[in-house]
């Protein structure tokens, strides 16, 4: 049962940082709803003010700058449409196959990818994705704008970089040249994921020329695994050196205890899932 | 793959008639008990107690009263004028707290104001101070010997419908205790070859309907007089828990069931409609009480369980005896904890010739929400244990699943328990079946495992039913019968059952919903009843109408009755023929008047009681091929087989999906659904979609095979019997027979993949 609250619908960017400022903490940024609406209508939150940035324009298109080799990604751009994207399933299909699989179709439907980072629930599939893949996000507010990498922008527990007036506008994602691969695992009991592991690997005459992991879902946010990344670069691709490595991302990664699954099995999961996605990207890379 | 054995007859009989009620739904325009608006309705909403278990040192409502819109507000003050205790088998509720709280979730005040949302904020203003007390959660902790007991049980008294014999409890969390045995256990376990023991752990579950619990309730205070229109099963016992709580004559108390979206066994019984009634009675003011989904999760759920059993064989792998001790969690309040108690033991020994049987079990009160009925229950709880220690055997004597269920499976006639009814399926023939359809014998890979299951259900309830039918003057019919459609398709059944008997057209048949102010009596919707019995008397009235029709035109043709025949909506003789309108008219003079049929089932002999039973032993038959992530211990459903003994499907299209839902469930039950009460607090932990997992379209099998086996021996219309709960049981068992196929022995369920993955553990370091 939600509570009575103000609707406001800006059409600038500017005009919503301004009433974000105005508001302080009585406001929420809607945009979705899926998370937000969610939580208000148990009660759990409550804000007087949604400020709605559904009516600003621009926000969410799709788009490749082949001469900077990246997709530029409008931060209301819904699940559902990055799923369904030509340009995405052309240029980086692993974020279509992820999308793909983010909760369920309504939430797809109506759920901005924008909205899903900045609520940075620990256990959002792009979050760990972008990480993994080195993207940045740029925030906008009516003081200008910034741009911040995405393993920047995750620094807590529901807590991001984001200041309480800025807005996600857009995600910049450097598409992966010839030679690098990148893969996301996950592993699913209930509606959120009990455990993620994302690889891209950079695979440069028949070794490993630049790695990022990280493990997704078990801790309060994405982690990267420097370790583990140190232990695989300039060496070469195989089920040995994988298997090694999933065995040091198991023992090293952060495992936070909630959820249905115990903290150990966690633990073995990051391990066979980073064994997979390291795998796969290998795959990837040699393809 | 469908196997229909059985060549229709009839017109409408073994056809697949659409549903009634199909496009209805598939538009929208179903009216369901939300969407009903009574003229000056209220909206009700429940502050429920955050605390497992306390005494309630005082509730301040001023607050809420005072806030603009506010109609009234409900305590357990209010209701001291009646004796506000009931629950059919045991009167151990109050229909609000009274003092003290048993479960996390228990309503403590009700507000009806002018709108929800005020009812909401007006919640929130009720405050309330709570002394907790110590909490039994566990069923381990509720039968310490030091446990506080949550009644005082020497004083509790027997419900209206308690149906299970003697009432008298000892002190204790104990609230009923089954038991029987046959032969001496412990003298064949002493000189088997082969025994096989384990303890089991089955969850609380909640049968997720996708509609809530939801009641209007009225009060006219100047004729004592109460309406309810309610999401219920079993309106007729509704009405009497109602009247004799606040004294009020049977035929003041009317309940009006509009289509239920979804049941499952969740708004069978007495639920939400006490509190709602003396909340419209306090308001003076209809009221409307609509369960969120985390509120109706603890209205009701299945009972959690633990259990021991043992199996005895001989080396050749006949079996010898088997030795059960179950506890069932019925959380605060009995509800259906009893009868779930008994049919889970009588159950429990499984369809197979014993030497020597020995089964207890008790309910066992908690601080929980409190648990009743669900689909199936009784077989869910113990046959896959039960099923599982039977390929242990079968393991140890070189026979596989199928090999040692021939072997030992009873016959018709066979007696399943100490009196009661003898067997009444050909289970050797079902189970060949559910294998073929699964395949069984051909090659598979490691990971892989195949499993059969076969289980009994005591089916049907207490034998009682009646309905009746009006033909009017333009030949059209109109069926009254309170069995209530909650997506299972009775209504449709009774349209093709009148439509049989009458020689007519669907098309020309209405059947409408139950009110106990015009449907005559229904024990219950339930038990796989509502063709087999509910249907009988719908088959009864229209033949009492046959009749009727057949004596008028005996008159008009001057022949006698069996000169004539029924048929294409007509009395015949030869090729002469008169319409029902025709006669109609003759009859009354005019076009107009009508026909009224009658019809009624009560138990053939003997009082119909649950020791005499069962009206049919519904067959739970499973069989189910996975695949085991040996990393993860994750399952991937490969098959799913069913085989439905229903003597003779109706609607073969409803029974297939009927065993296509109950086999869905099953796999929830089997592999993912699970109430998590909090150990210390006794809150329900995962009360949402977000950490409850249904099971939805993508979690089913990648193939299904289905059989229909139509050997016309129940005791239903043209020889049916219930379908719809035995594929639940049948799909628990044979997941854990698939899985002990695929090398997993579980003892816990769900089968979570973490214990899958412990499980795997286990074995690989012995």
């Amino acid at each position: 049962m939600l509570s009575a609250f103000t609707l406001h619908q800006p059409v600038s960017v500017t005009e919503a940082s301004e009433m974000l400022r105005h508001y302080g903490d009585d406001a929420a940024i809607y945009a979705g709803g899926t998370e937000l609406l969610v939580l208000m209508k148990e009660r759990l939150v409550h804000f007087a003010h949604l400020i709605d940035i559904k009516q600003i324009p621009g926000l969410s298109s799709i788009a490749v700058d082949d001469a900077a080799g990246s997709m530029s990604i409008g931060s209301l751009a819904s699940h559902r449409a990055l799923e369904r994207s030509p340009l995405i399933r052309e240029r980086a299909p692993l974020l279509a196959e992820v999308e793909s699989q983010v909760a369920n179709i309504r939430v797809r439907n109506a759920g901005t990818i924008g909205g899903n980072l900045c609520f940075a629930e620990p256990h959002s599939d792009p979050a760990t994705l972008f990480v993994a893949w080195d993207a940045h996000f740029t925030l906008a507010s009516a003081g200008g704008s910034r741009t911040v990498a995405a393993a920047d922008f995750f620094t807590g527990l529901l807590e991001t970089a984001r200041e309480p007036d800025e807005l996600l506008t857009g995600i910049d994602l450097p598409l992966l040249p010839s030679g690098a691969g990148s893969s996301y695992q996950r592993f699913k009991t209930h509606e959120r994921p009990a455990a993620a592991a994302a690889a891209t690997l950079w695979v440069e005459d028949g070794r490993i020329r630049d790695a990022r992991l990280v493990a997704g879902s078990v801790g309060i946010g994405p982690e990267r695994l420097p370790a583990t990344e140190e232990m695989i670069k300039g060496q070469e691709p195989d089920a040995t050196l994988f298997a090694r490595a999933a065995e040091l991302a198991a023992a090293s990664v952060f495992i936070e205890e909630e959820g249905f699954e115990s903290a150990e099995y966690k633990r073995h999961l990051i391990g066979v899932l980073m064994k997979r996605a390291l795998a796969q990207a290998a795959e990837r890379a040699a393809s | 793959m469908t196997n229909h054995t059985y060549t229709p007859g009839g017109e409408s009989i073994g056809r697949n008639v659409p549903r009634i009620d199909a496009r209805a739904k598939a538009t929208g325009e179903t009216v369901y008990a939300g969407d009903l608006q009574i003229p000056g309705m209220t909206y009700g909403k429940l502050l429920r107690s955050p605390y497992a278990h306390a005494r309630i040192r005082s509730i301040d409502t001023s607050a809420a009263k005072a806030l603009p819109g506010v109609v009234a507000v409900l305590i357990g003050e209010d209701v001291l004028d009646i004796n506000p205790y009931y629950g059919h088998a045991i009167k151990d509720r109050p229909l609000i707290a009274i003092d003290r709280v048993r479960f996390a979730g228990e309503p403590v005040a009700a507000v009806a104001a002018e709108s929800l949302a005020i009812a909401a904020d007006a919640v929130e203003l009720i405050e309330v101070e709570y002394d907790p007390l110590q909490t039994v959660i566990s069923i381990d902790e509720a039968l310490a010997a030091d446990a506080p007991h949550l009644h005082v049980t020497q004083l509790l008294k027997k419900g209206l419908f308690h149906g299970l014999g003697d009432f008298n409890l000892d002190p204790g969390n104990v609230c009923y205790h089954h038991s029987f045995a046959r032969g001496d256990a412990d003298a064949v376990f002493a000189g088997a070859d082969i025994v096989v023991e384990g303890e089991y752990t089955f969850p609380g579950i909640y049968q997720y309907a996708m509609e809530t619990h939801t009641t209007i309730a009225s009060w006219n205070p100047l004729q004592d007089e109460v309406q309810l229109w309610s999401n219920c099963q079993h309106p007729f016992l509704v009405r009497a828990e109602i009247a004799d709580l606040f004294g009020l004559p049977q035929n003041n108390v009317r309940i009006t069931v509009p289509w239920l979206g979804g049941g499952f066994g969740s708004k069978s019984y007495t639920k939400m409609e006490p509190i709602t009634v003396a909340l419209a009675r306090k308001a003076r003011r209809p009221v409307r009480i609509a369960n969120m989904v985390d509120e109706s999760m603890v209205t009701t759920r299945r009972h959690g369980m633990n259990a021991w059993m043992r199996t005895a064989a001989r080396s050749d792998g006949t079996l010898l005896a088997r030795e059960v001790r179950a506890w069932f969690d019925t959380g605060a309040y009995a509800d259906n904890g009893p009868r779930v108690v008994a049919t889970g033991a009588d159950a429990a020994p499984g369809p197979y010739r014993w030497e020597a049987v020995k089964v207890d079990s008790w309910g066992v009160y908690t601080n929980t929400s409190s648990a009743g009925s669900y689909r199936a229950f009784g077989a869910s709880h113990l046959q896959w244990a039960g099923e599982l220690q039977i390929d242990q055997i079968g393991r140890q004597c070189g026979l596989d699943g199928l090999q040692i269920r021939e072997r030992n499976l009873l016959t018709p006639g066979e007696y399943v328990r100490p009196g009661g009814k003898p067997l009444d399926a050909d289970l050797i023939g079902d189970i060949r079946q559910a294998a073929a359809n699964l395949g069984w014998g051909t090659p598979k890979p490691d990971n892989v495992g195949r499993g059969l299951s076969v289980g009994l259900l005591a089916a049907g309830a207490h034998p009682v039913s009646t309905a009746f039918c009006r033909m009017e003057a333009d030949g059209t019919v109109t069926v009254y019968g309170s069995s209530t459609d909650m997506g299972q398709g009775v209504r449709t059944v009774y349209t093709q059952i009148m439509a049989q008997e009458l020689a007519l057209p669907v098309s020309r048949i209405r059947v409408i919903g139950g009110d106990t102010q015009i449907t005559p009596y229904d024990r219950s919707t339930g038990a796989s009843r509502s063709t087999t019995l509910a249907g009988m008397a719908v088959k009864r009235a229209g033949g009492e109408l046959r009749q009727q029709l057949l004596d008028i035109a005996s008159r008009e043709f001057g022949l006698p009755p069996d000169a004539l025949e029924i048929r294409d909506a007509a009395v015949w003789h030869e090729d002469e023929s008169r319409s029902f309108p025709d006669l109609i008219k003759a009859h009354f003079g005019m076009v107009g008047g009508e026909l009224i049929g009658r019809g009624e089932v009560r138990p053939e002999q003997g009082s119909g009681s649950y020791a005499e039973g069962p009206v049919f032993w519904e067959v739970c038959i499973g069989g189910i091929e996975l695949e085991v992530d040996q990393d993860t211990g994750k399952v991937r459903l490969l098959k799913t087989a069913s085989v439905a003994d229903v003597g003779k499907a109706i609607n073969p299209d409803q029974v297939e999906i009927q065993e296509m839902g109950g086999i869905m469930q099953g796999l929830g039950n089997a592999l993912w659904e699970e109430m998590l009460f909090d150990p210390q607090t006794g809150q329900l932990l995962n009360s949402t979609l977000f950490d409850y997992h249904i099971p939805t379209f993508g979690d089913l099998a990648v193939e299904h095979a289905s059989s229909i086996v139509e050997n016309e021996d129940g005791p239903g219309p043209y020889g049916s019997k219930g379908v719809g709960e035995g594929s639940l049981a049948g799909a628990i068992a044979a997941v854990a027979t698939a899985l002990y196929d695929a090398g997993v022995t579980i003892d816990q369920l769900p089968a979570t993949p973490e214990r899958i993955w412990r499980a795997m553990q286990k074995e690989r370091m012995e």
